[in-house]
């Protein structure tokens, strides 16, 4: 195994290990942190393929934005179950699934990974009325979303 | 030699702890949380996409809507958990007896 292997064989495990730390974690804010963290090792994923443009975007709006909405969120509605709400049943299919797919994946996807650059000038004119549209169809979601919640006001009073 | 193997692998493990805390969560921040995992497995599986010449562009693509779908997400769901909290007092989706509009 060569060293970029190894280094993605220990991010892999601590990305699956913290995630399961949200699973196991009773309370919901350490939940979301363990959620922040897993988050921040598959940003470090990217970052060990140079994918410098995507590892920013993630980093600083993934987790710096959505990431840290959650973490306050779950601090202040904060919940801790007085036993961790794991429905057994489903643990067993979901452990089969992973082997199953674990083993076509690790049988068939022997190809090596290559470092990757984005070239962000060919992407602007490529994908600029995409994000034009993308951030139009925000700003649409916003305007009904506070809409519905000033109609739900008016209903409560 | 097993460099797409050990990343799909972990994404598909993510993926799969991130449905079974779906399935289990009992609020509604439980379920934000389980939804941002899956977002964290859609980003793992991009890598191997940005590794083709080709691809690259589209893959970085696919990035920028994947992260503008999880903000609507939050969005959405930060609307569902404050007005849930004004009519019951409580985040736990348990308090929520029927889906739907009214008509």
């Amino acid at each position: 195994m060569d060293t970029v292997s190894l280094i993605l064989l220990a991010l892999g495990s601590v990305t699956v290990l913290s995630s399961l730390g949200v699973l196991l974690s009773r309370d919901n804010f350490y939940s979301a942190l363990y959620m922040a963290l897993t988050m921040i090792f598959i940003a470090t994923t990217f970052a060990v393929f140079n994918i410098q443009s995507a590892f920013i975007l993630i980093s600083f709006i993934f987790i710096g934005a959505v990431g840290i909405v959650t973490v306050a969120l779950a601090a202040v509605f904060r919940y801790v179950p007085k036993s961790i709400p794991i429905d057994r049943l489903w643990i067993i299919p979901t452990i089969l699934t992973i082997a199953v797919l674990a083993y076509t994946l690790y049988k068939y996807a022997t190809f090596n990974l290559s470092q990757a650059s984005v070239d962000i000038s060919a992407f602007q004119s490529q994908y600029a009325l995409a994000v034009v549209f993308l951030v139009c169809l925000m700003v649409l979601l916003m305007i009904s979303i506070v809409k519905i919640v000033r109609r739900e006001e008016l209903c409560l009073k | 030699m097993f460099e797409v193997a050990i990343v799909l692998i972990t994404a598909v493990v993510v993926l799969l702890v991130a449905y079974l805390t779906a399935i289990s969560s009992r609020d509604l921040i439980r379920l934000l949380i389980s939804l941002e995992m899956m977002f964290g497995a859609v980003f793992l599986a991009l890598i191997p996409v940005f590794s083709i010449p080709e691809m690259t562009n589209t893959a970085f693509g696919v990035l920028v809507i994947t992260i503008f779908t999880s903000s609507s997400e939050l969005l959405v769901l930060i609307a569902s958990i404050v007005l849930l909290n004004r009519m019951t007092r409580d985040v736990s989706t348990d308090v929520v007896s029927s889906g739907g509009d009214q008509l």
